[in-house]
């Protein structure tokens, strides 16, 4: 630049000059004032700038977060709004997992130029660091901010072949944390220098905020997913969600009909640890039993590779279910119920007690006779019931032959509720004689037939055993009670009482359920109040049944029942154990040898066994009854071993009360 | 045209010609002769100062414009010492413009009407900057590019391969650094 005079005025005189010099100075101050307002401004204009093109932003991401439940679909377009309001060609995000020790990428990431950055973008989007390794790595260990100035002077870097291959020189990663845990990384490159690094901080850390919202937001709604779908106490799926699986399972069989298996598992005794110990140990032991269940099943897994996946559920109070998707191998699946009851075996620590909780299992595979899940579940469930019925640690499969047999049975219970609803129960009466002078009846054994509205008049061998295993037999016996002893009473009432004469008796059959239940005592004490019948006319037959459940307490209720003058007798002695030490201990008045014996009584041995059962009860001073005489030539045999009393065909088979208490009247009158 | 490019102007102006020079050339060029940064002012009042100038030292109004792009650079160095202090040439100053400094410079001054320079590199390695503006300030720019490599302790070349002052349709710089 060349440099030439402007033709400048000089000074008119002395006191222009100073003039001019004050003027001069003044104006530099002027100047000085006003450059110095201009910077004010100027920056006070940078920075609304900057504040509203920042809040713009946020208002951007905070906008989609809220409108978006999907985290990775607002974390995309976070990554894509701050990469072009910032300039910079990759914004790429990561999760932290493995209880922090890990940070890995979601393939949720942005790229300006995917092209120029493809190997970048495929060795970041996938990419998984432990706490300290590369970029995100180091911000996940520091928890704070990290920059990189110069990509290329970083040995730690790793990726930093791909970057420099695609010529970004400038990085930085931010944590997303909610409160105090970190959850999330984002990480953003550049091919220019990051400036401004206050700025970029306080816009980053503004969007992390909003996305660590959206991930708790994510998990709040994961979490009441979570819990309404699972058991809150082991952490299992519940019905709600194994119903889903099982319908998707099922669903995915398509045309196939097998490979579909559900396994209920009912725990063995849980109530009566819960009653024991309390809820706390009930739910331990239920805790306990998931993990060992678990184990057990992924061991299964890998040990058959084949068998599908498996799905254990908790669907009730103790009750499990484990669905099997795809099975190819049947025995598979009950080696893995034996698993599971092998896992149980090993006893549980409950308040400084070992409690062992078996369970029963049932299974149902698929097939071509289901339309639904439900009824493979409803099999299932039906097979763990008779798992359960036949004792602990059993597993039954479901059969058709066993669908048929348990329908059946439930059809019989609906009607033996109907048949007690409906009264359709009745007595007959089977005299019962004394067989040394005569015979002279004594009394009768009252027996129960059902007139079955379409199969006609049963007898207690179709429907007793039903009544047992359904409960009804509770109901059922207490009617038997009081009928019999009504049909007594009325007896007695026709007859008159003589004085000393003996008035017949009736004897009656407790099954071992009605026998132990707690009121019993009371309620033959009832019955007997109300009837008016005297209590040495009222016999009560048990088996040894009832001992075997609860000797001490059938002791009890013997002595209280005999303690009024009411008679006992033990039935169908001589099968079954036949325990001597029941007779020792359990107060009887009467045996009742089995009619089998008097049926083969012609057999030695047969008669050698009546024989020693006769001078049992001689010498322990009861009195002997035998059933099933049924010709002349037993009875008289029988009398000639001594055989006090006696009933069967041959002396007087069953009949209903009017029949069966003429005979009294024949016997008075002859 | 912002009020800060007046200022540059005047301050270049009166450091090199002291404060009665200025006051000539606004004078001369009828301009008002006081300018704030935060202003606009009329492009015809810059260039007819410029013009004020030139005849007065007897330059080109091209020669005016690159001595005062030279001459702003440490004016500008002083007042925005951030954007260069990112750099450490001037060769990666300059291919800044777009990207960092025009950017910031709309931060400051809203609605400025920044040229958009094209980069490219020629076969002969010279940097190629590609400029077209109803301005045509080319000349500015070759001033500002001079001043930079100085602030940088760069020696560069720049030739004119196109201008629009030539009928081309757009300015086209060849930069070469030695």
């Amino acid at each position: 630049m060349k440099h030439a005079q402007f033709p400048i005025r000089e000074a008119a005189g002395d006191a222009d000059a100073v003039l001019v010099d004050r003027l001069r100075r003044q104006l530099q101050q002027e100047r000085r004032a006003r450059r110095d307002a201009e910077a004010v401004a100027e920056r006070g204009l940078r920075e609304l700038y900057e504040s509203q093109v920042r809040l713009a932003l946020l208002q951007r991401i905070t906008d989609f977060a809220n409108q978006s439940n999907d985290f990775a679909d607002v974390l995309s377009v976070a990554l894509k709004e701050i990469c072009l309001h910032m300039g910079w060609e990759f914004g790429n995000a990561m999760r932290v997992s493995d209880n922090g020790s890990t940070v890995t990428a979601c393939d949720t990431w942005f790229a300006s130029d995917p092209e120029r950055l493809f190997a970048f973008v495929e060795a970041s989007r996938r990419l998984s660091v432990e706490r300290g390794e590369g970029l995100p790595g180091r911000v996940l260990r520091d928890n704070h901010p990290h920059w990189i100035d110069d990509i290329g002077e970083e040995g730690w870097f790793l990726r930093r072949a791909e970057a420099a291959d695609a010529r970004l020189i400038s990085a930085c990663a931010f944590p997303i944390c909610i409160r105090d845990e970190l959850v999330a990384i984002i990480e953003f490159f550049s091919s220019k220098p990051m400036v401004d690094k206050d700025a970029i901080l306080l816009t980053i850390t503004q969007s992390a905020t909003q996305l660590g919202r959206v991930i708790e937001r994510e998990r709040a709604r994961a979490t009441l997913i979570h819990d309404a779908l699972h058991d809150a106490m082991t952490g299992l799926p519940n019905r709600v969600l194994l119903d889903e699986r099982c319908r998707e399972a099922f669903r995915r069989l398509g045309t196939a009909s097998t490979g579909i298996a559900l396994m209920v598992i009912d725990l063995d005794g849980f109530k009566a640890i819960n009653d024991k110990y309390g809820h706390h140990a009930g739910d331990a032991l239920l805790v306990e039993a998931t993990r060992r269940f678990q184990a057990a099943i992924a061991a299964f897994e890998q040990a058959n590779p084949r068998a599908g996946h498996a799905t254990l559920a908790r669907v009730g109070g103790d009750e499990f279910v484990v669905l099997l998707d795809s099975v190819a191998d049947c025995a598979a699946v009950e080696r893995l119920a034996e698993m599971l009851h092998d896992v149980l075996r090993a006893p549980t620590w409950v308040d400084n007690d070992q409690v062992a909780a078996g369970a029963s299992i049932g299974i149902a595979h698929s097939s071509d006779a289901y339309d639904d899940v439900e009824q493979i579940r409803r099999d299932a469930d039906l097979a763990m019931y008779e798992a359960k019925a036949a004792g602990s640690g059993r597993t039954v499969t479901f059969t058709d032959a066993l669908g048929t047999t348990v329908r059946n049975r439930m059809a019989l219970e609906r009607d033996l509720r109907e048949a007690i609803r409906d009264k359709q129960f009745l007595l007959y009466y089977q005299p019962i004689f004394s067989l040394s002078d005569g015979p002279s009846l004594m009394g009768y054994e009252a027996l129960i037939r059902w007139q079955h509205p379409t199969r006609g008049l049963l007898d207690p061998g179709a429907f007793i055993e039903a009544a047992e295993e359904s409960g009804l037999i509770v109901f059922i016996g207490d009617w038997v009670l009081r009928q019999g002893c009504s049909a007594l009473a009325r007896l007695h009432k026709r007859i008159g009482r003589k004085d000393g004469s003996t008035l017949p008796f009736v004897s009656i059959n407790i099954a071992p359920q009605q026998f132990l239940q707690p009121n019993f005592a009371q309620q033959v004490q009832r019955v007997l109040i109300e009837t008016d019948v005297p209590p040495d006319c009222l016999r009560l037959e048990v088996t040894e049944g009832v001992a075997i459940i609860d000797s001490e307490r059938t002791r009890q209720v013997l002595e209280e029942i005999r303690a009024w003058g009411v008679r006992t007798s033990l039935d169908d002695f001589g099968t079954g154990y036949s325990s001597l030490s029941y007779l020792q201990n359990l107060p009887f008045d009467t045996l009742k040898i089995d009619r089998s014996f008097v049926a083969s009584i012609d057999d030695p041995k047969s008669r050698n066994i009546i024989r020693a059962i006769l001078d049992l009860a001689s010498n322990l001073n009861l009195s002997v009854v035998a059933e099933g005489i049924e010709s002349q030539a037993q009875g008289r045999t029988l009398i000639e071993m001594g055989c006090e009393y006696g009933q069967g065909f041959h002396l007087g088979i069953p009949l209903d009360e009017k029949s069966a208490f003429a005979l009294i009247d024949q016997q008075h009158t002859g | 045209m912002k009020g800060i490019v007046f200022n540059l102007l005047e301050e270049a102006v009166t450091m090199e010609h002291g404060d009665a020079a200025w006051l000539h050339l606004v004078e001369q060029a009828a301009g008002r002769g006081t300018y704030s940064s935060l202003a606009s002012y009329p492009d015809a009042e810059l260039l007819g100062i410029v013009d004020q100038a030139a005849a007065a030292l007897s330059l080109s109004v091209p020669e005016v414009l690159r001595w005062f792009g030279e001459a702003a650079m440490p004016l500008l160095a002083e007042r925005f010492a951030g954007l260069f202090e990112l750099h450490r040439s001037s060769r990666s100053f300059i291919l800044s413009i777009n990207d960092i400094i025009h950017p910031e410079v709309r931060k400051l001054y809203a609605g400025a009407a920044c040229p958009h320079f094209h980069f490219a590199e020629a076969e002969d390695g010279r940097l190629i900057l590609g400029y077209q503006s109803q301005r045509q300030l080319c000349n500015l720019a070759h001033g500002f590019i001079l001043g930079a490599a100085r602030h940088f302790g760069d020696a560069v070349e720049v030739e004119h391969l196109s201008c629009t002052h030539s009928a081309d349709p757009f300015c086209r710089l060849a930069l070469s650094w030695t």
